[in-house]
């Protein structure tokens, strides 16, 4: 092996060094509360303009904007950040009003222009913003899209859009404005801490391009420099910051790994203090290895295994029932992803205020039961049930353990169909062209449970892919909308979910899980409930370790 | 020798069309076959159908074409031809764009090759002499004392390194050497940070853009390297039996001459087109070594791009692969001439 040899040289001199030195220094000086650079693995962002709806841009955004409303770091409830007070009579037309002593990085005031102006800059189809369809509840929002006249097969291409500006934003003063619905909603308050509703200065919509390499943010960090796509972002403390929480590192830098491996690994290497998302195959030893300095929690993304309702082999509620109650859960989670999932006990997300443990009991494992139900609704009739998933993502080792479970417990024989790519799998689904039980996950929009019910199941619910219509359903969603307060509406959207676990439309399978590892270095981890490790708030033993 | 140049220049022009088709013919069909990637890139959630259409239709793929499975889609390849003759590579599907060549000068039009090029340029600079000067000193050593003891490691340990592939190559390196015995030396306080933390750093960092890229570069050129040894060796092996040699050795020339100038200088001649063509492979052992290490040049951009499915940055990253290689290809024919007077292109 003389190809090694440059680096066998380098070894054998660190090696003779080592045993030159004598003695090593202790240097941890007692460290002060805050400050220092806290070192986070990410991934490279698809942009850092707040339209973009990917999780690498989230993360940056979110500590170099600051918006509306802000989920509390404890309990994950919303509190006002740049709104003074969001209120509505009717649930339907909203009346924001604004702080007055927030400022965008270059000094620009946040005022009423900078999220009416922003929010339509976003709307505006022909902007091709990914947040865009945020904005779809405002009055309004379909002017601002292009409709082709033939359709999309057709050779024409689409005219401009009727209108630039969404009629349902208006301006009231300088620092108030009303916001009207096409809808009631309730909830509308808890959906603007979404990163999509930031606000936007004027100096960064004139030029979004150069906006999105040096972002004018107006949070609590600012950019150092620019974005060094594929390298990194380093965000330092904004010192005009207006906010109650000032931030305690002074300077968080963001490092981009293209592979999860390969970032896991420089974090093993003392390269991050942060490490978000352990790799799968990592998980065990890392439990082991990093005990305590390991963070878990069941996370928002939600699994299911939809349910075609548009077949007839599925449209007998007794029959998905017990589908659902032949599926062992947390035996496919231990067995096939190490515990790395938490059991699904209902359709909302365990992080979510109006979230109730043992919501749906048709998620327990009962095969007795399950048979039982099977027989009432006169036995299985669809011969080979077969299971669909996207190609090339790892779901169909256990898709096969719950074909198994129903193989057992049902006697139903099964197929898997997992040869699909993602985008023409997306499309089949879309087309509801599923001959059997589905895959898909779920992510939620905003921190208000009714991001889990209204677009899933609802008659004309954006992602509804199993067809699932129910009146009463619906009509609890419209009352829930239309609730006097947040609280009330809740407990409508919990009737609802009753009636989805009663139902099931989808087969509710699990939650994610977080893994989150940090360095010996870091002294408090925070944890938000809906946005993860909030590295705003993060203290390190050593400020000074990293200079 | 103008004129020959200037033909083989005109051969770069079938050449490169040539793989730009087959490449729009390959992404093309690609896309008929798996549907719109831009409805992947919204994942389990639905898009707003108006949102989905917007984006399509801004990145070019909402010609009807693009649904016929197995239509070449001629028109869209020659809207791609006439932008690509404007020097406009497109974007990705996030509007990124792929190439613009004042970014090499101005941050302000940053593009995809334009960022990524530096870090691969570096890291072939460092794999390229690596595997010329340790491949072609080792094997004329072997060459030059065929069974001796040295020969036989230089053969062993080269079959050794071609039978490993890259990846497994890279990632216990990564495993072993930059992680664990980077730990150890970055616990030892004394050990300067370019070594600790640059040299054995288990990813590319920007603190030390070069020495943090000599292991990937070392694993990058470890195969040629060995190919490179091994081809001297034979080739040197071979030349020292001629009679050329002989007659030079019978003759009293000094033992260095006989060695440096007729014996290397003809024997160099394979190792040459081998190092030539090594260059373009460095290129693409790039897509696994960059990834490894985190290096954020074309070889990562690429991978990311095939996984993305992303059509405009695969055209341009692999339309500056070909040139690249058809440049380093002709560099290497106009090489033989200075390595062999006898030959002469007309």
């Amino acid at each position: 092996m003389r190809g090694k040899s440059p680096m066998k040289v380098a070894v054998a001199a660190t090696a003779i060094a080592l045993f030159a030195a004598g003695c090593q220094t202790d240097s941890t000086p007692e460290a002060p509360a805050a400050g220092g650079t806290i070192r986070v693995g990410s991934s490279e962002a698809a942009g850092l303009l707040p339209g973009f709806d990917d999780s690498p841009s989230i993360v940056v955004l979110r500590t170099i904007y600051a918006g509306l409303v802000e989920n509390d770091n404890n309990d994950g409830k919303v509190v006002n950040q740049i709104a003074q007070s969001i209120t509505s009579d009717d649930n339907k037309t909203w009346t924001v009003k604004l702080k007055n002593n927030y400022k965008f990085h270059n000094g620009e005031a946040v005022n009423a222009d900078s999220f009416i102006n922003g929010w339509n800059y976003v709307a505006y189809g022909p902007n091709a913003q990914p947040n865009a369809p945020f904005f779809g509840s405002i009055v309004g929002w379909s002017d601002l899209q292009s409709e082709d006249p033939d359709g999309e097969e057709g050779p024409q291409k689409a005219p401009e859009p009727k209108a630039k500006t969404m009629s349902g934003l208006k301006k009231i003063d300088d620092f108030s404005f009303t916001v009207t619905l096409a809808e009631p909603f309730v909830g509308w308050p808890a959906t603007v801490g979404y990163s999509g509703f930031f606000p936007w200065a004027k100096a960064c919509l004139a030029d979004t391009k150069g906006c999105n390499e040096t972002p004018i943010g107006n949070g609590p960090y600012k950019i150092e420099g620019s974005w060094r796509h594929n390298v990194g972002v380093t965000v330092v403390r904004n010192p005009d910051w207006a906010g109650a929480s000032k931030g305690k590192p002074d300077k968080i830098e963001f490092k981009i790994y293209d592979k999860i491996d390969t970032g896991y690994a420089d974090f093993e290497a003392g390269e991050l203090d942060i490490w978000d998302g352990v790799p799968p195959a990592k998980y065990k030893e890392a439990k082991g290895k990093y005990g305590e300095r390991m963070f878990e929690n069941p996370s928002n993304t939600f699994t299911y295994v939809g349910l075609p309702l548009y077949n007839d082999n599925f449209k007998e509620v007794k029959v998905r029932q017990a589908l659902s109650l032949a599926i062992d859960r947390q035996a496919i989670i231990d067995a096939v992803f190490d515990g790395r999932f938490s059991a699904a006990q209902g359709v909302i997300s365990p992080n979510f205020e109006g979230y109730r443990p043992g919501a749906c009991a048709n998620c327990k494992y009962d095969a007795a039961k399950a048979k039982a139900l099977l027989a009432e609704a006169g036995g299985w009739k669809g011969g080979k049930i077969v299971l669909w998933a996207n190609a090339g993502a790892g779901h169909d080792k256990w898709l096969q353990a719950v074909g198994d479970g129903w193989k057992r417990d049902l006697g139903i024989d099964y197929e898997l169909k997992v040869d699909l790519q993602f985008p023409q799998y997306l499309a089949t689904g879309d087309a509801k062209k599923f001959t059997g039980p589905f895959r898909l996950g779920w992510g939620p929009d905003y921190a208000f449970l009714e991001t889990y019910i209204t677009p899933l199941y609802s008659t004309t619910g954006s992602s509804n892919s199993s067809g699932y219509s129910n009146p009463e359903l619906d009509k609890l969603i419209k009352d829930a909308a239309a609730a006097k307060s947040i609280a009330d509406g809740i407990k409508f959207y919990q009737q609802a979910e009753d009636l989805v676990v009663r139902d099931i439309p989808v087969i509710p399978m699990w939650f994610g899980r977080t893994a989150n590892v940090r360095s010996e270095n870091v002294k408090d981890y925070v944890y938000n409930k809906i946005h993860g490790t909030v590295y705003t708030e993060i203290t390190l033993k050593d400020p000074n370790a990293v200079k | 020798m103008g004129r020959y140049i200037v033909r083989r220049l005109l051969q770069f022009i079938p050449t490169v069309l040539g793989t730009l088709f087959l490449l729009h013919y390959l992404t093309t069909v690609g896309i008929q076959l798996t549907g719109n990637p831009i409805r992947a890139l919204f994942g389990d959630k639905r898009p707003a159908p108006e949102t989905l259409a917007a984006l399509t239709s801004r990145l070019h793929l909402d010609d009807p074409c693009l649904k016929q499975k197995g239509n070449p889609c001629l028109g869209l390849f020659r809207e791609r031809l006439v932008d690509i003759g404007q020097l406009d590579f497109g974007t990705n599907f996030r509007f990124r764009p792929v190439f613009d060549w004042r970014g090499f000068f101005d941050r302000a039009h940053a593009s995809i090759i334009t960022d990524a090029l530096p870090y691969t340029i570096k890291i072939t600079i460092i794999a390229f002499t690596i595997e010329a000067l340790v491949g072609v000193f080792i094997g004329m050593r072997a060459g030059m004392k065929p069974g001796k003891s040295l020969d036989y490691s230089v053969k062993i340990s080269t079959v050794m390194v071609i039978s490993v592939p890259v990846f497994v190559l890279g990632i216990l390196i990564q495993q072993f050497i930059t992680r664990d015995f980077g730990n150890f030396l970055r616990g030892q306080e004394w050990i300067p940070e370019v070594i600790s933390r640059g040299v054995f750093g288990s990813a590319y960092k920007q603190e030390f853009p070069f020495a943090s890229l000599i292991i990937p570069g070392i694993v990058l050129g470890m195969l040629s390297l060995a190919t490179t040894a091994r081809l001297t060796r034979t080739s040197v092996h071979e030349n020292m039996r001629a009679d050329y040699v002989r007659t030079a050795k019978a003759k009293g020339l000094t033992h260095k001459r006989v060695i440096g100038v007729h014996t290397l200088r003809n024997s160099l001649i394979p190792v040459a087109t081998n190092l030539g063509l090594s260059i373009g492979g460095y290129m693409t052992g790039a897509i696994i070594t960059e990834t490894i290490f985190n290096v954020p040049g074309v070889g990562n951009q690429t991978a990311r791009a095939i996984f993305q499915g992303e059509p405009a940055v695969l055209i341009g990253i692999t339309t500056m692969l070909v040139l690249v290689y058809l440049v380093a290809n002709l560099l290497v024919d106009l090489l033989y001439a200075v390595l062999d007077p006898r030959i002469r292109y007309e």
